[in-house]
Formats: C-alpha cells, structure tokens, sequence
C-alpha cells in the first residue's frame, strides 16, 4: 500500500482479544469473518470499547458502545474529521510523525476544512461522536482498526484506507502490538492469491512487475524471456473482453459472470470470445461460454497452502481424492504449460512448488511445507529465513517501504446517486450463512435453511409506502438490469436505503452494479448504486437454483 | 511478566504462573484430572464435581478447575489421596445412574465421544438404581445439523455457557428444575428460530456425546481418520480437522470438527460455514470429467490429454494472432498459493502476458 508498505493486516488476530478499543469501519465482522468477530466480542466481554462505523444497524452496531450510523459513501468526511479533531486537541503523536512519516504538513494543512459541524451534515454522525470517538482512539494505547470490504469495495475505496492509514500514523498506532491498520480480506487465500504473484502489478513476493532487475532475476531462475511491461488488471480485462480487445482467457475456479458487476454487458462479451478456458469444481454461468471445462480438485482433495488475512500461511492437505477424472489445479496448469511448450518443472508435489516460491521470494524464503507441518500456528510472513519465527505485527522498526507518506484525501460523491426514477441507495455484502456466490453453501441443506433465498433488507415505512411486507417479492430494478428478491424488515437499513446479499446466482446482484473501478486498485463499484423497488403480483417466481440446475452435468 | 512460584501436586514440585488454576497447573505438568465442565474458553463453572482435589487446610475437597494455585500450596489428586478417589468412584457412579449405558455397563460411546466413559473405565464404579429423570429435548427441532439427546446430557453447562460467553448469542439455556433440568431454548422452540447461528460450538464443547452433528449420527471418532486442514471459506484461516471414512468402500469426508482449544488462531472455534457446509465436497454437480465444446455446439467429454491438447493450443492460436496482450489469465482466491503461482507463471513464463489477476480481489 501507498501510505506505510503492504495492504494487509499490520496486525494480527490473536491479538485482538487483549486490545482496550477497537474501531470497525465498513466491517460486518460477526458475519463475514465470524471468528475474527467471535475475539471481538471476547475483547468486548473483557471491557474493550467498540466503535462501529456503518451504514447500518448490524450485530457488532448493536453491541458496540457508539454505532457511527454513516451515510453510504461518506467514510472520507467521516475520518478526515476525526483526524481534524486529533490535531485540534493537540493529539498527535509529533515523535511518530517525525521520525517515520513524510507529506504532514501538507496532510494537515489539507484537514483544515473538515470541521465538526460539517461532518455530522454530511455523514450524519453526530458531531460530539465524532470528536469523543477520535479522542478515545488518540489517547488509547491498545488500539486497532479494521476494515473490510465495505470500505474497499467501492470507486474510492482507496481514499478510505488512505485516511485510515493518516489516522493511524499521526497517533502511532503503527508498528506496536495490539494496534495497526487490519484489512480484513474477504476470501481464504485471496491474500495468498495476490502474495504468489496472480496479480499484474507484481511478481510472487511482491516484486514489481515493471522493474527490469525483477524481471531479469525471473527471465533466469524460468529460464525464458519474460513481458517488460506490467499487464491487465481485472477490471480491465473485463472491459476488454466488453470491448473485444480481449480475446481469449483461462479462468480458474471463478464465476466471471456472478462475481463480476454490470454481468449484462459481461455475458455479451464473453460470448464473443475466441477462446474461454473454465476450470472449476462446479459448472456455472462461466461454463455455459467455455470452449473447454477442465475439471479441478477442492480444498479436501489437493495439497497447498492458504495465506489468511493476518499473513499466516497455512497448510491445505489431502484428504480425499478427487471425483472421476477431476485433478488438482495444480497438476493441470502445469500440464498446459507443457502443451504449450514450455518446460514446466515436473514437480512431484505441491511442496515442491512452495519450494521454489521460497526461493525466488524472500518474504517467504523461511516457509516449507515441512516446517508449516510443524507449527499449527502457521507461519506469518515476512518470514525470511528458516530461523526467523514470522512477523506477529509489522512496522516494528518504522514503516516498511522507509517512511510512511501521509496521502491528502478528499470526499468525493459516489458514482450514481439515487433521484426520481431510482429513488433507493442500494448496498451488497455477505451473510453468515453463505458465501461468495454460493456455488458451496446453496449446496447444503442447513445454510440454505437459514437462508435460502435472495433477500433485501428494506425500512419498514419505506416498505409500507411501497405497499410491501416482509416476505413479498420484488423486482429490484437498477440502470442496468433487474432481479427479483424478497423484502425483509430486518430493522438494519436507514430509510432510503436497501442492502442485499451477493450470494443468489439466480437473481445475480452483479446485473444491477455500476463497473467504475477503484482507480487504483481496479476494484469495481459494488457498494453503491441507485435502485427501484417494484412489487411483483405473483409473490412466488421461479424456484431458487433452477438455472443452477440446468448447467449441470450435459450428457456427452 | 507474570509471577512465577512452586506447588506440589502428589508430591511432585510444579512451577505455576500468578492466575493460573490448580488444574492448569497439573495439566501442563501431564497430572491427569478428570474435568467434564470444563473448556479453557470458558469461566470455570465448578459445576461437575469430576476434578476435586484435597488441599492441604481445606477441609473439603475443592475443584481444581476453578481453585487458585497459591504459593507452597500442597495438593492431592486421586493418584494419591485415596479420599479423592473414593469421591471419583462414587460420583461418577452417581452420572452413570442418569446415563445411557452399554452392554458392559459403561456409558455409551458416541460420535462425539465420551468423557464419562473414559473417566469411568478408571474408576470402581459402584451398581446404583438407574433414576430416569425425565428430562425432554426439543420435539420438532428441525435444524439441520445439530441433535440433542438428554439422555446423554451431564447438565455440564458447557454448551450454553459457549453460547453466552464465546458465540455471544445466548440460543441455548439451562431450563426446567431439579431432575428435570435440561437444554431449552426460549420456549422450546427449534434451533431455526431462535438467534443461533449454527455454529457448533455447543457439538465441540459438550463432553459427552450429548450434543452430536446431525449429518453423520453413526460414525465414532475411532471410525475416522482426522486430516488437518486450512477453511475454504473466508480470510480467518480457521484450522479444522476433516473426518474421513469409508462411506460404501469410498473414502469420504464425513464431518469437521475444531482442533483443541489453545493450540491454533481459531482457538477451537469454527463458524457454521466451516463446521458444516461440507456438503459441496462430494456433491453430485460435480465436474468429473474434462470436456470439450464440440460443432453441435455441446459440451463432450473427452481425454485429459485431447482437453489439454485443445486448451494449450486455443490459447497460443488467439496470442499468435492478437497478441498476448489479447490473452488474459483469472486465477482465483479459492485455490491454493502453489496455483496461484503457477497461474501467474503460467501467464508470464509460457504467453508473455501481464495479464494475470485473480478474481474479486476483496
Ligand atoms: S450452534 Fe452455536 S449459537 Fe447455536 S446453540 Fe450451539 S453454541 Fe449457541
Ligand atoms: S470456519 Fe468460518 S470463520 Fe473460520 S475460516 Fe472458515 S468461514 Fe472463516
Ligand atoms: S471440571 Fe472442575 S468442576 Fe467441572
């Protein structure tokens, strides 16, 4: 990251339960990251004070000792002006500032207009909230923050962080146990996917892509000439396959079409597609397109490692086979490296694989499959030799990259606004029950009795004008397209406002979303856009997981 | 730093750490206690009596669970304090009066195990009437994963303090009196409808097999080989333990259980995701065979080596022509480092492409 030096959890989740406060912003923890949430509520339990930032009323809110109800969108306004009250009450913590940060002076020059009145209009926080909140945090010494997807998720997510990291910086809580900056990463490896190189901007380790020392180490140790110039990153890619500049592409183990926002446009282009590769565990709207469906292994049936949110890499092992003819990914890229000429070492295991990963990063130069199995713990990197125990919290001898850079911020209204004709703010996120698209929990019977169907979370006065009760269907309507979800009065939204699920492939969320990325991080727009809600006459469409059903298993 | 001082437990010189109790104590020492109600992640109740202990100048006997060790303190267990055992032979004969028994007499082993037949098998147990106390569960239950048999219940609390103090939603109590105490919900009503979120602490915590998962009622832990594994599901990394046994001569995962409190970052806990949704690992939708779209514009399947063939060269056809910029790579956040790599290399070794980036980077 920008600010201070790697995007992930500075800090780490044993350590949560020892803390004094916690600030939550954007984070429905109890939910997406239930055990994480569970040493939450054991910090709370011990006396820890909790400070939830969200737009709406969810567990953590309900048990926290101030719940910042903000409006979607304003997390920019909401912490510059906690960090305005910081230096207004002469908080800050200059002997950090000094020796491990550069760009201050512009940063607190830039703070100047966020002023406490201000705020409370433009996020609805009260103001004597937001100054006793940014005072507590300032003076606590075990303090720590934690965000997740809400606040990343979103065309400025990166100005969010920015100002998290300001906050964090010019109180010290940086580089000392029990603190930090802890971004809450929403799958099981998707920081182990970023850390192994499966990202444009770097390879494994880190390393930047552009630079040509990297790329000469890499050109040698793979023996090949490698691209001199950083590629695609996701969102990119997918307005090139819209564009048709792109022209084939190798999917593994993803939904393009479910995950991805504004699907409609998606569909259109990934059918025109030369060349599409799925491999996967399921078949899925992906697959309908595939010229090729390769059939790949789960967690249960291959060995690996996962690198979780606090940097621990953990080990993934072997239980079952594989079903039929289905194979370990890993097994079936290095085939089609082969096919396609390359000499793709003949790795005997997944071990073996790691091994080379180690040597070629140093970060995780100390990690082997051998000794993951002797430390049920895990390993967290950086681990740089076989003698170096992890790094249980980072920073510790000053920002990572050198000095910390404080990253002036400003508000910036969300993309689509809502007006006459889409009058609803409209929010995505998880439930307990399910995950992701739920390609594995709609496939069992108990999450799917919790939850079975695509819900969205209405006001209850909002709903009585629209003529709706609790379990009536409606058809959400947004710019781009359409779905069909059931209103639940959960109490949680603020009026004007709806929030649904992301899990329901049937009634895909992503049809409705705005695709502007984050600038920066090439994260698309899922939190916010604006929507209609129209309530349909029959109250019971088409059974849930029926288009599931017809892509499974064609006859050969 | 905390203090550190010396007990003797059964004559034996042990260092204690200011705060910790007798049975930790003993328990690092490997003095083994017998405990029912007790989980480190949880306040000692002092409820089952199992773990009594003399203390030098305490005139009865105290539970080590919940007892202070104190500077010099001399303690007896059962291994030498025959009153100690006299107690143990004769309360857990008293458990096995309310209890579900074998043929040998023993209480029952389950798929949960049993704590109470392990402790059993140690003592002298004595022949006492059995009592039958007329305890009920919840008729008409229909969560999907989690049975009660009060049967098997040692009104240990575990499960419901886990409820209140770990999980924090308080779906489970204590309910009814005397004899009839049981483990109620508010109003009896099924786990579904109340605030439980499944998570299955109460299966992990409870002692005795009174609680088990309802996916797998016959398979008994000496029936399953444990394989220690990462979550699949979100960024936690929570570290479980699959259970896998021959299910129709197929090796299969049958259950997930937590490993032991202390010892990984999830501290024993899993959330519902993670304890229960299993049922995609063996799921009949499963891709089984590669596959290749064919002139009739259908999906066939075919040989790993024909798919491979077809895979590699469609995407060197469509680089040779377009580019490799016009190639692009998903890798994905659900698969392992070691592909994620190999994905990364794959795009930069093999096509030349930067091109690589793996789904929903969140
Ligand atoms: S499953 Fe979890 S939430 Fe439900 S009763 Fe058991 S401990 Fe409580
Ligand atoms: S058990 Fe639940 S909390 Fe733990 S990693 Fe899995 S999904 Fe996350
Ligand atoms: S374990 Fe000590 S009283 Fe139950």
């Amino acid at each position: 990251m920008k600010s201070f030096g790697a995007g992930v959890m500075s800090n780490s989740i044993p350590e949560i339960r020892e803390l004094d406060f916690m600030f939550i912003i954007g984070s429905n923890t109890t939910e997406a990251h239930p055990i994480i949430g569970m040493e939450m509520k054991i910090a709370r339990q011990r006396g820890a004070r909790l400070v939830v930032a969200d737009p709406r009323k969810i567990w953590l809110a309900e048990h926290a000792d101030v719940h910042m109800q903000l409006k979607p969108g304003s997390d920019v306004w909401l912490i510059n002006a906690m960090a305005k009250v910081i230096v207004d009450e002469g908080l800050v913590n200059q002997d950090f500032i000094d020796k491990h940060t550069e760009g201050w002076p512009a940063l607190k020059a830039n703070l100047e207009k966020f002023n406490l009145a201000e705020a409370e209009r433009m996020t609805g926080v009260p103001a004597a909230d937001i100054k006793a909140v940014a005072v507590e945090y300032a003076k606590t010494r075990k303090a720590a923050i934690y965000y997740t997807l809400g606040i990343t998720e979103h065309a400025h997510g990166t100005d969010n962080i920015f100002s998290l990291a300001n906050l964090v910086m010019m109180t010290g809580h940086l580089g000392v146990p029990f603190g930090g900056l802890n971004s809450l990463r929403g799958q099981n490896n998707v920081q182990g996917a970023t850390d192994a190189g499966a990202t444009p901007l770097y390879y494994v380790g880190f390393q930047p892509a552009q630079d040509p020392e990297v790329q000469k180490k890499f050109e040698q140790a793979w023996a090949t000439d490698l691209p001199a110039t950083i590629g695609k990153h996701l969102n990119t890619m997918m307005k090139g396959i819209e564009e048709g500049s792109m022209k084939a592409l190798y999917v593994m183990g993803e939904d393009i079409l479910i995950s991805e926002p504004n699907t409609n446009h998606l569909e259109h282009g990934v059918k025109e597609l030369e060349f599409l590769i799925h491999q996967d565990i399921f078949m899925n709207e992906t697959t309908k397109y595939a010229h090729v469906v390769l059939p790949g292994a789960n967690f249960a049936e291959k060995d690996g490692v996962f690198t979780n949110t606090d940097r621990r890499v953990q080990r993934v092992r072997k239980a079952v086979n594989p079903p039929g003819n289905a194979r370990p990914d890993w097994q079936i890229l290095c085939d089609v490296a082969r096919a396609a000429g390359y000499a793709m070492p003949h790795y005997k295991n997944a071990g073996e694989i790691y091994a080379e990963i180690a040597s070629l990063a140093p970060r995780y130069a100390g990690i082997s499959h051998e000794r993951l199995d002797r430390t049920p713990m895990g390993l967290q990197w950086p681990c740089t030799s076989p003698e170096h125990d992890g790094t249980v919290y980072m920073h510790k001898d000053g920002p990572v990259k050198g000095k910390g850079s404080f990253i002036v911020t400003n508000y910036r209204p969300p993309v689509e606004l809502p007006d006459e004709e889409y009058p609803f703010n409209l929010a995505t996120g998880r439930v307990l029950y399910h995950y992701n698209a739920g390609t594995q929990t709609r496939r069992d019977s108990g999450t799917m009795a919790k939850v079975g169907e695509c819900q969205i979370e209405v006001h209850a006065e909002d709903a009585a004008r629209l003529g709706v009760a609790e379990g009536d269907w409606v058809k959400v309507v947004s710019r781009r397209g359409g779905i069909k979800a059931r209103v639940w009065l959960s109490g949680r939204v603020q009026k004007g406002h709806v929030w649904m699920p992301l899990h329901f492939t049937d009634s895909a969320i992503n049809k409705l979303t705005v695709d502007v990325g984050d600038p920066l991080a090439g994260t698309a727009e899922y939190k916010v856009c604006a929507v209609n809600l129209l309530p349909l006459k029959d109250k019971k469409p088409a059974a849930a997981g029926a288009e599931l059903e017809a892509v499974r298993h064609p006859q050969a | 730093m905390s203090e550190t001082f010396t007990i003797k437990i059964d004559g034996r010189e042990c260092v204690a750490l200011q705060g910790e109790t007798v049975l930790q104590v003993a328990r690092r020492e490997g003095i083994q206690i017998p405990t029912l109600c007790d989980d480190k992640r949880l306040d000692p109740a002092g409820a089952c009596r199992a773990c009594l202990v003399e203390i030098d100048g305490q005139r009865r006997l105290q539970p080590s669970c919940a007892w202070k060790a104190a500077d010099g303190q001399n303690v007896k267990t059962h291994q030498s304090s025959p009153r100690v055992q006299r107690h143990q032979d004769v309360l857990v004969s008293l458990y096995m009066s309310d209890h579900k028994l074998d043929e040998q007499g023993l209480p029952v082993e389950t798929p949960n195990g049993n704590d109470l037949r392990a402790w059993a098998k140690d003592c002298s147990t004595l022949k006492l009437d059995p009592v039958n106390a007329p305890r009920v569960a919840r008729p008409g239950d229909k969560n999907p994963y989690i049975h009660f048999d009060p049967e098997l219940c040692v009104l240990c609390a575990r499960c419901t303090r886990y409820c209140d103090e770990v999980e924090a939603v308080n779906a489970i109590t204590l309910t009814n009196r005397g004899s009839e105490t049981t483990i109620g919900t508010a109003g009896m009503r099924g786990l579904l409808d109340t605030s439980c979120e499944l998570c299955g602490g109460c299966v992990d915590t409870c002692p005795t097999g009174a609680l088990i998962e309802k996916k797998s009622p016959k398979t008994l832990p000496e029936q399953v080989t444990k394989v220690r594994t990462t979550c699949n599901y979100c960024g936690v990394g929570c570290q479980m333990d699959l259970n896998v046994a021959k299910v129709d001569g197929q090796e299969r995962v049958v259950r997930v259980t937590s490993p032991e409190p202390g010892t990984t970052v999830n501290d024993g806990n899993l959330c519902v995701k993670g304890r229960f949704a299993y049922d995609f690992i063996h799921h009949k939708d499963r891709i089984t065979e590669p596959m290749i779209r064919k002139a009739d514009g259908k999906l066939h399947v075919v040989s790993w080596d024909e798919a491979i063939k077809f895979a590699a060269e469609g995407l060197k056809r469509a680089a040779q022509r377009h580019g490799p910029e016009s190639v692009g790579f998903i890798s994905s956040a659900r698969c392992t480092g070691e592909e994620n790599f190999l994905m990364g290399k794959l795009a930069r070794a093999v096509f030349k492409t930067g091109n690589v980036h793996s789904c929903a980077a969140t």
